[in-house]
């Protein structure tokens, strides 16, 4: 599989209104990230790791500097460029699952895959391999209420990845588990970036998940304040 | 998506339980209220019609001014020859001459002195012969107390009520008087066959039915008569057809001055008839509006509120890449489903409702004693095809347009800003 730059951060400013002036959330960062990597954002509360995540995943847009993922120019992107861009290529695990109540383990990981046009087969195969990577293949009728935390993120997992993406974005995905269900779906996730070669993004706080890490970029006040490469890490 | 969004709307209910309660409840009270509002009007239209205003009804010019006053000295004369004018050219209607008069009901005792006298409001009708339908138009059958119906001349059928005041039985004799066409008194002897009630005092006060053959002979009209109805033959009223009848009838027959010529009055130019037929017209759209205006402001809320609680889902959505567009429009299709259920069920139970009380009345007879106005005292709906949408389309209309005010704050909103308050 080919590596190579797959974001690419220049100069990024990101300026929220706060009553008449602006906050400066993100204050100039320059990054680039490369195809394959399994990194983390880390700092305290407050320093900006989501809104960089959320620039990144299209969700929101730079009010300086660019933001290129996959070859596109995150400020250029029209809604409907952006949501593309976002079915096809980029995965949101979240701190709370968000997985949608009504429907059960496999609707949850289908609904990922609805908006593509794909044969109800091509689909089903899917899904059940995205289950099987997190291990939850004999809870697939269950509804979210019916899982523990862990389980539940691993479904988010499983929907994230379903569409194989190039990119999964996950913020503080770890913060409402204990410590061996984070470790076992840091696990996961680290398999998953070496058998499919998927760009794994972190924004944490969390020890356990920056010991998986490969690369650790710390943020404080919007700015890189460290940028190191982890060689043993975790597996 | 369509069948995930469906699963969604049936699995939870909380979201969709009470917007399909309110359509379908919103949609069965139209439906319902539509069909019994048409229906009393209808049974009041058709009461007029069968005993006093016809569909249409022919009178002399100057008659019809003074109506109310039924001045005998006024009537149609050349009845049997008008009549057959009508029919040659009317072959659709048919048509039937009555007599209307005031006049005083007077009971002798044994010695021919007066027991008791009340005014009587007379109506000669075709009451004997074999094939009359007046019988059957006047409902005088199911109206009759005690006794039978006349089956010869001289016999008549009195108010039960003022039987029982005077204590008339059944084959006793009472006198009618009253004047003749010419002015001078009158008074001719019945015998009762029969007493009846209508449980309406506008028809039971003083009320008397003879045949017109007697009332022409007691009242000096030969071939003479107050008024001729006419009645479509194979439909119920309807206002056009009756106004281009009576259009071409007086532009032919009705002499301005001519004060005995005839004239053709259609049902809805009788005395208030009118207003009950704008009322009838009118009432249902007007429920229908307000209906639609009420629903959409309850479905708005509910709507906002589902939207508020399925934040995150939007927000997950978004993070799937699913255009904010679409969303939109999947929620207004879940709208639609929703409203297409409840208005559903709600004209089923509508219709169904309507079409008990259409076989079986509510009789509130009881309640309506001494009723004014000329109306049945059993309730009927009627169920017409109309029905089957009145209630079922502003249904529809206002869950979707409810949820699309609610789901358009949504979808104004920036996609950050959005995805902003899901974090939350
Ligand atoms: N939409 C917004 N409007 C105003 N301020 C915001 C908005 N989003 C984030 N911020 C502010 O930007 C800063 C960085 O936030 P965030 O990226 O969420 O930090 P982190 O994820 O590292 O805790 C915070 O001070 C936060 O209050
Ligand atoms: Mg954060």
């Amino acid at each position: 599989m080919k590596n190579g730059t797959i974001i690419s951060i220049d100069k990024l400013i990101k300026q929220f209104p706060v009553g008449k002036s602006k906050f400066t959330a993100l204050n100039g960062l320059t990054l680039n990230i490369e195809r394959g990597e399994f990194m983390g954002l880390v700092g305290p509360s407050g320093s900006g790791k989501t809104t960089l995540l959320n620039i990144i995943g299209s969700l929101d847009t730079p009010s300086m500097g660019t933001v290129t993922v996959l070859d596109q120019s995150i400020s250029s992107l029209s809604h409907k460029q952006s949501s593309r861009l976002r079915n096809r290529h980029i995965g949101f695990i979240f701190q709370t699952y968000n997985l949608l109540p009504v429907y059960t383990v496999y609707e949850n990981v289908e609904f990922a895959l609805l908006l593509q046009k794909l044969s109800a087969s091509a689909r089903k195969k899917a899904v059940m391999d995205a289950l099987e990577w997190v291990g939850l293949t004999d809870k697939i009728k269950s509804k979210p209420a019916m899982l523990s935390g862990g389980e539940c993120q691993r479904v988010a997992i499983a929907r994230s990845m379903v569409k194989r993406p190039d990119i999964v974005l996950a913020d503080e995905p770890t913060a409402n588990l204990d410590s061996k269900n984070s470790h076992h779906i840091l696990q996961t996730m680290k398999k998953l970036n070496k058998e499919l070669n998927t760009t794994f993004i972190f924004a944490t706080h969390d020890e356990k998940v920056m010991q998986y890490l490969n690369r650790k970029v710390s943020l404080e006040d919007g700015q890189i304040v460290k940028d190191e490469v982890i060689e043993n890490s975790k597996n | 998506m369509i069948r995930f969004l469906l699963k969604g709307i049936l699995r939870d209910r909380s979201r969709s339980l009470l917007p399909v309660i309110v359509v379908a409840l919103g949609v069965f009270l139209t439906v319902f209220m539509s069909g019994w509002f048409q229906g009393i009007m209808g049974d009041m239209i058709d009461m007029t019609a069968r005993f006093s205003s016809g569909h249409v009804k022919i009178m002399t010019r100057a008659y019809a001014e003074n109506s109310d006053q039924a001045p005998l000295d006024l009537a149609l004369l050349d009845v049997a020859e008008l009549t057959g004018q009508l029919n040659e050219e009317y072959p659709d209607m048919e048509w039937v001459s009555r007599i209307r008069s005031g006049g005083l009901l007077d009971v002798p005792d044994e010695n021919g002195e007066t027991r008791g006298q009340g005014p009587a409001m007379v109506t000669a009708i075709d009451l004997v012969s074999p094939d009359s339908k007046e019988v059957d138009r006047l409902n005088l059958s199911d109206a009759i107390v005690k006794g039978e119906l006349p089956d010869q001349l001289g016999e008549t059928l009195i108010s039960n009520d003022f039987a029982e005041k005077f204590e008339v039985s059944v084959g006793d004799k009472v006198t009618l008087f009253g004047s003749t066409m010419y002015g001078s008194m009158m008074f001719y002897t019945f015998t009762v066959s029969g007493t009846i009630r209508f449980g309406n005092t506008l028809l039971d006060r003083g009320a008397i039915f003879i045949d017109i053959k007697d009332a022409q002979l007691a009242m000096d009209m030969e071939d003479g008569a107050t008024e001729i109805l006419g009645y479509f033959k194979n439909q119920p009223y309807i206002d056009e057809e009756a106004m281009a009848l009576a259009t071409s009838y007086n532009e032919k027959y009705s002499l301005e001055e001519d004060e005995f010529s005839p004239k053709m009055i259609r049902l809805a130019e009788a005395a208030g008839m009118a207003d009950y037929l704008a009322i009838a017209e009118n009432m249902v759209s007007m429920m229908v509006f307000i209906f639609i205006i009420a629903m959409s402001i309850v479905l708005w809320n509910t709507g906002l509120l589902g939207g508020l609680r399925r934040y995150s889902e939007f927000g997950v959505r978004l993070a799937l890449g699913e255009e904010k567009k679409h969303i939109y429009r999947t929620t207004l299709l879940e709208a639609l489903l929703i409203g297409i259920i409840g208005s559903t069920v709600g004209t089923i139970f509508g219709l169904a409702l309507s079409y008990r009380l259409q076989a079986h009345g509510i009789d509130f007879s009881g309640m309506m004693d001494n009723l004014g106005v000329m109306m049945p005292t059993v309730f009927r709906a009627v169920v017409t095809p109309s029905m089957y949408v009145v209630g079922f389309i502003p249904g529809v209309l206002a869950t979707v347009f409810g949820s699309a005010l609610a789901g358009y704050a949504i979808y104004k909103r920036k996609t950050a800003r959005l995805f902003h308050e899901l974090e939350v």
